[in-house]
């Protein structure tokens, strides 16, 4: 029998405001619990929600970039269920008329690429933090993450493998930090998802009974949990059973999923609109404005970099693929030079030592101006390229400047002809047999001196002035 | 309307009702459902559906942070807390 995989994802961007959707009380990540609660995130009774404008704008911003429909007026709804870190027993969310509707997004797997539509993108509230492990008999609420906007987006059931969903994600994660619709940090949450997951006969036109598998937070993982869910359904069709409809949750320890509790016994929301907040209305004026102020996407950069930095096409389409990196690049440009030493290190080592520990760079303690100064250095050879690497895992360690661990270290390139000079003719004076065969014919010998005097510099002495000199000194 | 609809009904709206009274609260029910399946009757299907009687919209409000923080109030009304949490009897999925 051969099977076809079903998946259609839905996804949870947590948009990058200051505010909440419904309060002014701050988003940031991190603060002591309940500090970021203002009287509306608490459900306290007789309060009254209003609407974040900034929160509408990045909803329309990622419309518009995957082509989708605008809704200039759109409602919000009630979803009710009863949870402990849902104070008002209500979450408000879009049902009937969602801000954005329709659009597409572009994947590629193996350089084929496909299009995923879209069915709706809406806003809505997250719930609080719950946290079952600290107190006894107790779960402790904290409702600082109470009223984040989400904008929850939902594709239809066209992605076909587990890789497929890995690029989809991949590109709804460019997508979002390049649009600076949010900060992407799949680590903090910023970028989750719930998969939905079903196979059936290939050929056969109707879906399989689906399950679906709540809020995996990595790459890795949606790949992994879909991988695990599929052979699993797999094995129960061809054993003559049937899949059960139901929720599950991925183990990323046991790597397997299983089913989870359900909030409720029925879910049933029982959606209606919400009669505290009126329509939102979007006036032509302030979609101008949106459109007016839309930011470059990767396609766009890619080709600015060839014509302003001449980049070649290769690097240009490396470093613009992530917003994180192409920051830096661009603010990296504006202190050095010398654009292709930089693309280059960017590509090459500091890619090499971000993907090792994960991360994007950022996260880590490397800033453009350090990095410019580094390529400036190797640039007017105070140091060689090869000490330049030495220094660059200093950085990465310490984020001090090149110029500082420079000097501390006294790794300053020799290219005083006069002290290298010194240095050949001790070596030169030390191995009499040496000089006698290269003499004789041993070219390759020169090779040995060389060495020699980078030994006794600590590879500090300038290459090319040892070769010139190097090479006088031996015919004489 | 049964006894095991109703008993949905309550279960989601978390109310408790007295048994005895169950078989009034069916027929209370009864007959405010009928009295809306009168409205249900009437072809909607290309009138625009009234979202609020308010001819309003909505006011949004600038991204700016404006904190009523009020955390040792909000903690203090709280049935059962510490310092820093709600506490509410433990919810282990």
């Amino acid at each position: 029998m051969i099977w076809e995989t079903v998946i259609g994802l839905e996804t949870h961007v947590q948009l990058s405001t200051k505010t909440k959707l419904f309060s002014r009380a701050s988003t940031a990540f991190g603060a002591p619990p309940n500090t970021n609660v203002n009287l509306v995130d608490c459900g306290l009774p007789g309060v009254l929600p209003s609407v974040n404008k900034e929160a509408f704008y990045k909803a329309i911003r990622f419309g518009i970039a995957i082509g989708a429909q605008i809704n200039q007026t759109s409602i919000f709804d009630r979803k009710n269920y009863f949870y402990a870190d849902l104070p008002k027993g209500y979450q408000i969310t879009q049902m009937d008329l969602p801000i954005v509707l329709g659009g597409s997004i572009e994947i590629t797997t193996d350089d084929l690429s496909k299009t995923i539509n879209i069915t709706r993108a809406h806003l809505e509230e997250d719930a609080g933090k719950s946290i079952h492990d600290e107190y006894d008999g107790f779960s402790a609420i904290d409702l600082n993450r109470a009223g984040t906007p989400l904008l929850e987006i939902v594709s239809e059931p066209e992605i076909s493998s587990a890789k497929e969903a890995v690029a989809y994600m991949k590109a709804m994660h460019q997508l979002v930090t390049y649009l600076d619709v949010s900060d992407g940090n799949m680590a903090q949450g910023s970028l989750r998802c719930d998969a939905n997951v079903s196979i059936r006969k290939k050929g056969n036109k109707e879906l399989g009974t689906r399950t679906e598998i709540k809020n995996i937070n990595s790459f890795k993982f949606i790949e992994k949990a879909i991988n695990y869910e599929v052979k699993r359904q797999i094995k129960i069709l061809e054993n003559g059973e049937k899949v059960t409809q139901e929720t599950r949750l991925y183990d990323s320890v046991k790597d397997e999923t299983r089913p989870m509790r359900s909030k409720e016994f029925a879910n049933d929301y029982r959606y209606f609109p919400e009669p505290d907040l009126l329509p939102v209305v979007i006036s032509n004026e302030e979609m101008q404005t949106i459109k007016d102020k839309f930011p470059e996407l990767p396609k766009e950069k890619e080709n600015r970099y060839i014509k302003e930095f001449n980049l070649s096409a290769y690097d240009a389409q490396i470093i613009a693929s992530s917003k994180s990196m192409a920051d830096f690049f661009e603010d990296a440009a504006k202190k050095t030079t010398n654009y292709s030493l930089l693309s280059n290190w960017l590509i090459g080592d500091i890619s090499a030592f971000l993907n090792k520990e994960m991360i994007e760079i950022h996260e880590s303690k490397l800033n453009s101006v350090n990095v410019a100064m580094l390529i400036n250095r190797i640039d007017d050879q105070t140091i060689s390229g090869k000490i330049g690497k030495s220094i660059f895992e200093e950085m990465w360690v310490s984020g001090s400047s090149p110029d500082e661990i420079i000097e501390s270290q006294g790794l300053k390139q020799i290219s005083d002809d006069g002290a290298i000079e010194e240095i050949i003719m001790t070596v030169i004076s030390d191995n009499p047999d040496q000089v006698e065969a290269y003499l004789g014919g041993k070219d390759k010998l020169f090779g040995f001196f060389v060495g020699q005097v980078m030994k006794l510099t600590e590879g500090k002495a300038n290459p090319q002035t040892v070769n010139k000199i190097l090479k006088e000194q031996l015919k004489k | 309307m049964d006894k095991e609809t109703v008993r949905t009904i309550c279960y989601l709206a978390r109310l408790r009702i007295d048994q005895k009274k169950s078989e009034k609260i069916e027929n209370d029910l009864e007959t405010i459902i009928e009295l809306i399946s009168g409205l249900q009757s009437i072809d909607t299907s290309n009138i625009e559906p009234l979202y609020s009687p308010l001819e309003m919209t909505a006011l949004k409000h600038e991204d700016e942070e404006k904190s009523d923080n009020k955390k040792e109030k909000f903690l203090e009304n709280a049935p059962a807390s510490n310092d820093d949490y709600f506490l509410v009897p433990r919810v282990v999925e």
